[in-house]
This record gives C-alpha cells, sequence and structure tokens, in this order.
C-alpha cells in the first residue's frame, strides 16, 4: 500500500502508549479529522491524547481503521434502512470481531467515543447477531445478566410484547 | 519519557456525574475558544473539552431513579443525557452576546459595522470549534430530541447563530442598518467607502436565516427583512428626491442621461456588495423612483425627440421606457401616430396636381417617409416587433388613405402599377439590373402596406400585357423577379394568370419559328416574298384583353400571310378558334414617295393606319367614305387613327370640294373630308412613330380597369360566400359577413352593404335560402 507517502501522526492511550498512525487510517475518526481541521497543520507535530481508550482497544481500532481506510464515505443518507435493517456483516469485518465479550464492548465504546460510525454498526450488529434467535433465558446466559424481574412485571413485558413473537 | 509528562499536562477531566465541575471545565474551554482562539488552541484542551462532554453524556448516574441496571439505559429504551449541559451553553452564550451588546453601544456608524463584523467572525469561529467540541452531544441528545420532533433544539453550530439572532442582533440590527445606509448615501454621492464591509453585513444577515420548519434548510428572511427592505425604502427615497431635484434643474434629455447612469450603477452595486437575491426588487425599485414616476413628462417629451429626429434621445428614452411594465404603449401610439402625419404631408407635397402626379415621384415620397422611419425603428428601438407593428400600420394609413386616394383607394395600388411599368419597361437610360432589383424590392415594401391588392393586380397585368405584347419589356429577368416577389407577397392564386402570360409569349416564339418553316416549304418559286411577320397566341382566360369592337378588313398585302397563319395553327391545334386583335397589332410599312429624302421613310403604324395608307398605293386621294369602305373600320376608331396622320401632315385633310378646312375642324376627321397623300412629308428622323395612344384611350382604359375592377370584385365575393357556405351549409348572416371580410381582406377590404348586395343576388340565384331566426342554408 502506498501508506509511506500519507503523514503520520501519534496517538497516545490512556494508559501512555504511543500509536503511530497514518493520518488519512486515523481520520476514520470524525472526532480525529475534525480536530486536525480546526487546530490546522501546527497540531500533527504533537501527540493526540486519547484519554478514554487503552492502548490494546486503541490499536485493535486502528487495525480496523487500517483495514478501511479505502472505502468511500459514507452515504450522506446514513439512516438509510439497508444499513439498519440488515445483519450481515462482511467476513473480514466477522474475523475482527471475533474476541472475547469484554473486547466487543470496550470496541462499542471506543468507536462510539472516536465517531467512527461505521465500526460502531459493526460492533452493534455483532451484538444483535448474538442476541437473535434466542430466548430471553439464554440471553440472561450469553450476557451473563440476572434476571430481577418479578414474574407479574415478566408476564406485563411478555403481553406487551406479544406482537413482536415470531410464531 | 515525554509522553508520561504529556499526559499529565492533561487538564483533569472532571468527574463525569458531576455536572457542575464537569460545566466549569467546559466553561473554561468554550471561553478560551471565544475570546482567545486567535492564540491557538492546544490539543490538550481540545480533547479534554471533547472528553468532558463525551463522558457526562455517557454517565449513569443523571439518569434519575433507575434501579434497573441495564446496559447503557433506563427501563424503556435509552435514556440520553445533555439537556443540561445544553442549557448551560445558552445561558453562557446569552451572558456572552449581552456583554456584546454592552459594547457595541459605545460604537456608531462605520465604528460599528466594524464592531459588528469583526465580532460576528470571531463569533461564528469559534462556533465551528464548538461544534465539533460538542459533536457527541449533537449526534444523540440533539439528534434525538430533533427526531422526537422537539422545537427550538438546534444542532450546536445553529444554537449560536440562533443566540446571536435572539440576544444580538434584535438590539443592534437597526442601528447596524443605518450605518450601512448611510455608507450607501455617501457612495451615491459619489464617495469612496468601503464596500466589503457592507458584503460582510449582508452576509451575515443571510447567514442568521433559519427555516423554523426544517432547520436544516436556510431562509432568506431575515436578510429580506432587515435588510432589503430597509435598503429598498432608502433607495426610493433617495431616488425620488434627487430624481424630482434634478428634472426641475435640468432638460429631460439631461436627465434620462442621469437616470441611466443611476441604472448602471446600481446593477454594479449588487455585484459589488449585495446579494444576487435582490437584483429584481432593486431594479423594480430604482424604475419606479427613476423612470415610471416620471413617465408622464418623458413622454411628453417624445413628439419634440421625433420632431426634431433625436435618434441617440430616442434610443435612450426607449431604453427606459422599456424597464416599466407598459412603459412603451404611449410611445408606440405616438409614433404611429407621427409617421402617419409624415407620410400625409409628404403625400400632399407632391399632390399639389393629382392628376398629372407623376408615379415615380408618388412611390418614391411613400418610399422616403418608410426608409426613413424603418431606419429610426431600428437604431432607435432595436428593431422591436411591437414598434415595427405601429410603423406597419402608420404606413398602411398613409399609403392607402391620403390627398391623392381622396376618391378611394384605387389611386395608390394604380400608381404603384405604373411606377412599376415605367421601371419595367424597356427605355433610354436603361438602369442597371441590380438598380433595377433594388428598386422592384422597394415596390414590395408599398405592395405590401396596399390594402387593395386587386386593383394593383388588374392594372399590372394590363401593362405586363402591353409590356409583352409591344415587346419593350426591359428584362425578362426582372419580369421572372417581380412575378415571383408577387407570388411570394400574395400566392399563386394572385401570379397565376401573371405567370401564363409570361409563358404565352415563350411557347408563341416557339411558334413563330415552326411557322417560318411551314412558310417557306408553303412558297412556289415566283411568289413574292411573304410579310415579315411575328403572331403572339394569347390565352383568352388569361389575359385582359377584348376583341376588337370595330369591324375590320385587314388590306390584302397582309391577308395571305394571316390566312396562311390561320391555316397553319389550324393544323397544329384543331378545333381551337383564333380572334384576331387588330388594335394590337402593329406594323412597319416604308415610304418610297417623299421628295425630299433620298432614304426613305420607314413608318411604324398599327395594322388599322396601315390599312389606311395602304389605300394610297392605289390612290392619291381617297375621301372619308372611301376609306370607311375599305377598311370597315368604324369611327371611334378611324378618326383617331386618321387624326395622327392629319397631325403629323403625312396626309393633307380637305374638304370634299378641295377647300382647306375650317381651323376649328383642323384635326377633326370625319365625313365630307377627303384626304390626300403629302409628297413633301418631312421628317428629322428617318423611322417615324405614328402608333401614339392618344390621350383620351389611355383614359379610357383606366376607367375600363375601375370598371372591371368592380364587376370582379363582386365575382370574388360571390365566390367567397359560396365557399364559405358549402363548408358550413348553415350560417347567421352577421357571421357570414364577417367571415367573407376575413377571407377577401388580403385582395381589397370590402364593404358590408356590398356584401350583402351578393347575398341577395345569390339568393335569388337560389344558392342560398333563407331560414329561421336570421339563418342562411346553403342550396346544393
Amino acid at each position: 500500500m502506498a501508506a509511506s507517502e500519507s503523514t503520520r501522526i501519534t496517538l497516545v492511550s490512556n494508559d501512555g502508549a504511543e500509536v503511530h498512525v497514518e493520518r488519512n487510517v486515523a481520520e476514520r475518526s470524525m472526532l480525529i479529522k475534525n480536530m486536525m481541521e480546526d487546530l490546522g497543520e501546527a497540531a500533527m507535530t504533537q501527540s493526540v491524547p486519547i484519554p478514554n481508550v487503552n492502548e490494546s482497544v486503541l490499536k485493535k481500532v486502528i487495525e480496523w481503521c487500517e483495514h478501511h481506510k479505502n472505502d468511500p464515505p459514507a452515504a450522506a443518507d446514513d439512516d438509510s434502512d439497508s444499513r439498519k435493517k440488515t445483519t450481515d456483516i462482511e467476513e473480514w469485518d466477522q474475523k475482527f470481531m471475533q474476541v472475547d465479550q469484554e473486547m466487543l464492548f470496550e470496541i462499542i465504546l471506543a468507536s462510539n467515543y472516536l465517531d467512527i460510525k461505521p465500526l460502531l454498526d459493526v460492533g452493534c450488529k455483532t451484538v444483535a447477531n448474538m442476541i437473535k434467535g434466542k430466548s430471553p433465558e439464554e440471553i440472561r446466559k450469553t450476557f451473563n445478566i440476572t434476571n430481577d424481574f418479578t414474574p407479574e412485571e415478566e408476564e406485563q413485558i411478555r403481553r406487551e410484547n406479544e406482537w413482536a413473537e415470531d410464531r | 519519557m515525554s509522553v508520561a509528562t504529556r499526559t499529565m499536562a492533561m487538564p483533569p477531566v472532571p468527574n463525569r456525574e458531576d455536572l457542575d465541575a464537569t460545566w466549569k471545565y467546559l466553561e473554561a474551554g468554550v471561553s478560551k475558544i471565544m475570546s482567545n482562539l486567535q492564540e491557538g488552541m492546544d490539543m490538550n484542551t481540545y480533547m479534554g473539552v471533547y472528553t468532558a462532554v463525551h463522558n457526562f453524556c455517557t454517565s449513569q448516574k443523571a439518569v434519575s431513579n433507575s434501579n434497573h441496571g441495564v446496559i447503557g439505559g433506563a427501563h424503556r429504551g435509552a435514556h440520553l443525557l445533555g439537556e443540561d449541559l445544553y442549557a448551560n451553553l445558552i445561558t453562557y452564550l446569552n451572558g456572552y452576546l449581552k456583554e456584546l451588546v454592552a459594547q457595541s453601544k459605545t460604537h456608531a456608524d462605520e465604528a460599528l459595522l466594524s464592531f459588528y463584523i469583526r465580532e460576528w467572525d470571531r463569533y461564528t469561529t469559534a462556533a465551528k470549534y464548538i461544534n465539533h467540541l460538542f459533536r457527541y452531544l449533537n449526534r444523540h441528545w440533539v439528534k434525538r430530541e430533533m427526531d422526537e420532533g422537539k422545537k427550538n433544539i438546534y444542532d450546536v453550530y445553529t444554537l449560536h447563530l440562533v443566540q446571536w439572532r435572539l440576544t444580538l442582533f434584535s438590539e443592534v440590527h437597526e442601528k447596524v442598518m443605518e450605518a450601512v445606509l448611510k455608507m450607501v448615501e455617501k457612495q451615491r454621492h459619489g464617495e469612496t467607502i468601503e464596500h466589503s464591509q457592507i458584503k460582510s453585513i449582508v452576509d451575515s444577515f443571510v447567514s442568521l436565516g433559519l427555516d423554523e420548519a426544517d432547520p436544516t434548510k436556510s431562509t432568506l428572511d431575515v436578510y429580506r427583512f432587515n435588510f432589503e427592505r430597509p435598503f429598498l425604502d432608502a433607495t426610493k427615497a433617495f431616488y425620488q428626491a434627487e430624481s424630482k431635484q434634478f428634472v426641475a434643474e435640468n432638460s429631460i434629455v439631461e436627465y434620462m442621461k442621469k437616470a441611466e447612469i443611476r441604472l448602471q450603477e446600481e446593477e454594479e452595486r449588487v455585484n459589488m456588495y449585495l446579494h444576487a437575491d435582490i437584483i429584481i426588487p432593486l431594479k423594480k425599485c430604482c424604475n419606479t423612483a427613476l423612470i415610471a414616476d416620471h413617465s408622464a413628462i418623458l413622454r411628453d417629451e417624445f413628439q419634440v425627440l421625433l420632431d426634431n429626429d433625436r435618434q441617440d434621445d430616442m434610443q435612450r428614452m426607449y431604453n427606459l421606457l422599456s424597464r416599466i411594465p407598459d412603459g412603451l404603449d404611449p410611445l408606440r401610439t405616438k409614433f404611429e401616430a407621427h409617421v402617419r402625419k409624415a407620410g400625409l404631408a409628404a403625400v400632399a407635397k407632391v399632390a399639389v396636381d393629382a392628376e398629372k402626379l407623376e408615379p415615380k415621384v408618388y412611390v418614391d415620397a411613400l418610399l422616403e417617409i418608410h426608409t426613413q422611419y424603418q431606419g429610426l425603428v431600428k437604431q432607435a428601438f432595436k428593431d422591436e416587433p411591437e414598434f415595427t407593428r405601429s410603423l406597419d400600420n402608420a404606413c398602411r394609413e398613409f399609403v392607402n388613405r391620403n390627398q391623392v386616394c381622396k376618391s378611394g383607394s384605387n389611386k395608390s395600388p394604380e400608381l404603384l402599377a405604373k411606377y412599376t411599368d415605367i421601371l419595367l419597361k424597356k427605355s433610354a437610360s436603361g438602369a442597371e439590373e441590380s438598380d433595377l432589383e433594388n428598386t422592384l424590392t422597394q415596390i414590395m415594401t408599398v405592395f405590401k402596406y396596399i390594402e387593395d391588392k386587386d386593383v394593383f393586380q388588374k392594372f399590372y397585368s394590363r401593362m405586363l400585357a402591353r409590356r409583352l405584347v409591344h415587346t419593350n419589356s426591359s428584362s425578362d429577368d426582372a419580369e421572372t423577379s417581380m412575378i415571383s416577389k408577387l407570388k411570394e407577397a400574395c400566392g399563386y392564386e394572385y401570379t397565376n394568370k401573371l405567370q401564363r402570360m409570361f409563358q404565352d409569349i415563350q411557347i408563341s416564339k416557339d411558334l413563330n419559328s415552326g411557322f417560318k418553316e411551314f412558310e417557306s416549304k408553303l412558297l412556289e418559286p415566283g411568289d413574292d416574298k411573304p410579310v415579315d411577320a411575328s403572331y403572339a397566341i394569347l390565352g383568352t382566360g388569361f389575359w385582359p384583353l377584348n376583341p376588337p369592337n370595330t369591324d375590320f378588313t385587314p388590306p390584302a398585302e397582309i391577308a395571305k400571310a394571316y390566312e396562311r397563319f390561320q391555316s397553319f395553327y389550324g393544323q397544329k391545334h384543331s378545333g381551337r378558334k383564333l380572334t384576331w386583335l387588330w388594335q394590337l397589332c402593329k406594323g412597319e410599312v416604308r415610304a418610297n414617295y417623299c421628295r425630299n429624302t433620298k432614304t426613305p421613310y420607314t413608318f411604324q403604324v398599327s395594322t388599322y393606319q396601315m390599312a389606311i395608307l395602304l389605300l394610297f398605293n392605289e390612290n392619291d386621294k381617297n375621301s372619308y367614305e372611301d376609306i370607311v369602305k375599305a377598311t370597315q373600320l368604324q369611327a371611334d376608331v378611324l378618326d383617331p387613327a386618321l387624326g395622327i396622320f392629319v397631325k403629323a401632315k403625312v396626309l393633307n385633310m380637305t374638304n370634299l370640294d378641295g377647300s382647306a378646312v375650317s381651323k376649328d375642324e383642323a384635326e377633326k376627321p370625319g365625313s365630307n373630308k377627303t384626304f390626300a397623300l403629302n409628297y413633301d412629308f418631312k421628317s428629322k428622323k428617318i423611322r417615324v412613330n405614328l402608333n401614339i395612344a392618344v390621350k383620351s384611350e389611355q383614359k379610357q382604359e383606366v376607367d375600363d380597369t375601375h370598371k372591371t375592377i368592380e364587376e370582379d370584385r363582386k365575382l370574388l365575393m360571390q365566390s367567397a360566400i359560396v365557399r364559405i357556405m358549402k363548408a358550413r351549409k348553415k350560417m347567421k348572416h352577421t357571421q357570414l359577413v364577417s367571415e367573407t371580410i376575413n377571407q377577401i381582406r388580403s385582395r381589397f377590404v370590402p364593404k358590408i352593404p356590398d356584401i350583402k348586395k351578393c347575398i341577395d343576388i345569390l339568393l335569388e340565384k337560389e344558392y342560398l335560402e333563407r331560414l329561421d331566426d336570421d339563418e342562411l342554408g346553403y342550396l346544393a
């Protein structure tokens, strides 16, 4: 890849690790992109503190950005139905998301913070796929949630959502 | 390690759950951006503020009384935080802007403009930053609020604009506008101003326009209401005052120049520093103040300009008045009246003696006026179709109704046809081909205006016939060109006969050579050489000619030739009847008897004259009665023919008893007179033309033509009526009349009583019948 041409900037995770990355890769994050625009050329010599993300998550996120750096910019109408409905995930992203649950949620939080919408989407879809087709009990088990509903409450919720039952 | 120090230098992000601490932290950042951005912003503050906003919005504590610890949300769906931040930001902006309002009070006029622009730039730049820093708030809380249809929630950047408008703009816009208008007025008085300032103000006002219904769109409402309106009011007031004074002190022409410059300036002003949206209203405003308000005096001046032929000024006036609605109509009316008057005056000038009026002089007078004012329309009125129409109307009026045409509109087409005849006739001057073509084109210009085109057609065809029969047409090309011009103007039907006449002559040429061959075969050795003659076969229906109204015995000398031709033609086209138009025939005879000359004279004579002269081969003297007997000619033809001989002294006339005729009878041949050949005949020319049409004959012909026109018109109207009724079967009387006028108008303008008469004739002939209710029916 013709990455050597691109300017490199330095990101610093909240645990103090420096991560060097091409500017156009980092700019998959709208936060960084806007900041670069606002602060101008001078800012590029400074390292960028990322106070809400630790080293391992940051590296993971950058791996994703690296892979997707040439993606076309999201369509203006990014609330389109297709994006909302489909739970299809491209193969590379599926593999990318094969991480433990804790990492998965960290990635989602980081992409939300860094404002990387496509990554946030992939993360949420992954979680959605984990829920799909499961009974409440199975879901509780998957995500390690204690059931704190009283039986009455549970019955009421079931009735309210009857319309959504599959069959 | 440097990394470590930097991390530590990062301001401590406040506790995410503590609103007060968070806001305090944010406020410090925001104020720095607002007031000190030019000093640059460090990355730590940038990231700190962003992170603080993010952390606050994702904190869970603010979720009120939620005891269900489901991921990131309360009982029903996620609860988004941010309202407090949004409210605090509004409060902050309010305070900041109030401070600016207070500061603005110390400035006025241009200083106020500079202040406004400086603060506006600073504020909007900051707003862009803050919008980025509060992006997390925009993405979640603001988006949710807007999706739920809450009013008065905007993304952070727009919020800045809204606050500016509510807090600052509402307080200062009038004063700012005052300053702007003062500057513009200065510029209108010729001072140089820094107009980029006004441009910035315009841009700012435009930016403040937000569509309440859809915050993503902008409107020009704020700009229109607060800038455009006062600007237009001021412009109107300025120009009303200025123009009023200027008109009072200067001539109208000077005023027009001034107004032109002013209008130009205002147009440039829009390009220089105003919003393009103002073009139309500004133009309208200026047009009203500078033109419409003064249109009455401008129009009054138009007549003066016309009278003095001030083309440039008329053009100026045209340009000005064309900018206001209906501005030009009064000019057109005046123009039309003026051209008509000029036309009538020109005709009056040449028509001192209408009887002797030369066709050329008349047509030239018409053309001169047309050319002059067509030039004016082109120069001053941009060749505008409406003005051309006024010109046409005026020309049509003075061409058809003027002093010369007092008796009726027949005179113009008659004179025009005569002029055309003069042009197309062979003449000594021999005009250049191209000149002739140009003149013919000009003829067509006048022709276009002629209402009674049928009259022109009649005269033209008579004169064409004469040119063709007498073979004195200047050139076939010119004739063809004229016919095709008429065809173009009036259609095939109009020129059909003319074309056929032309063809007849061409065919006759071939026929003549055929006859020569036929004749030469017929001759036996020893026969006299046949008379050298040529013949023309003219189709009865196409030529405006009548058979002679006198009996005639052709002289023996030509009788043989004409009998031969008759049999030749009979062989070629059996069943066709030839009628000899003796009155149009002519020939040449050689006079070998004259004593005074060695070379014999040649007389060019009509066939009638020839028959008379040839009698004198037998006898030197013939009495009137002898001549009548020999030629069978009637007196109305014979007398003028003899009269010419007597006048030219070819023949000497005496009383029967040989005594000289009395003076008052000197040129009046008749019975009791005897004619003798004059052996002492003298002439300067060898060829003597005795075939001269007499004045009274010409007059007679004109009258005849007019009479046939009336007859033809009746037929034309009747055929039009029948055509219409055949198509419609039933029609109201009045409708039929107007439809008939429509159909015939291209030829002449029929009079309603005439049409009614024609309808009556058709009723009588039972082409039509009367039905109930004033309706007429067609009878097949």
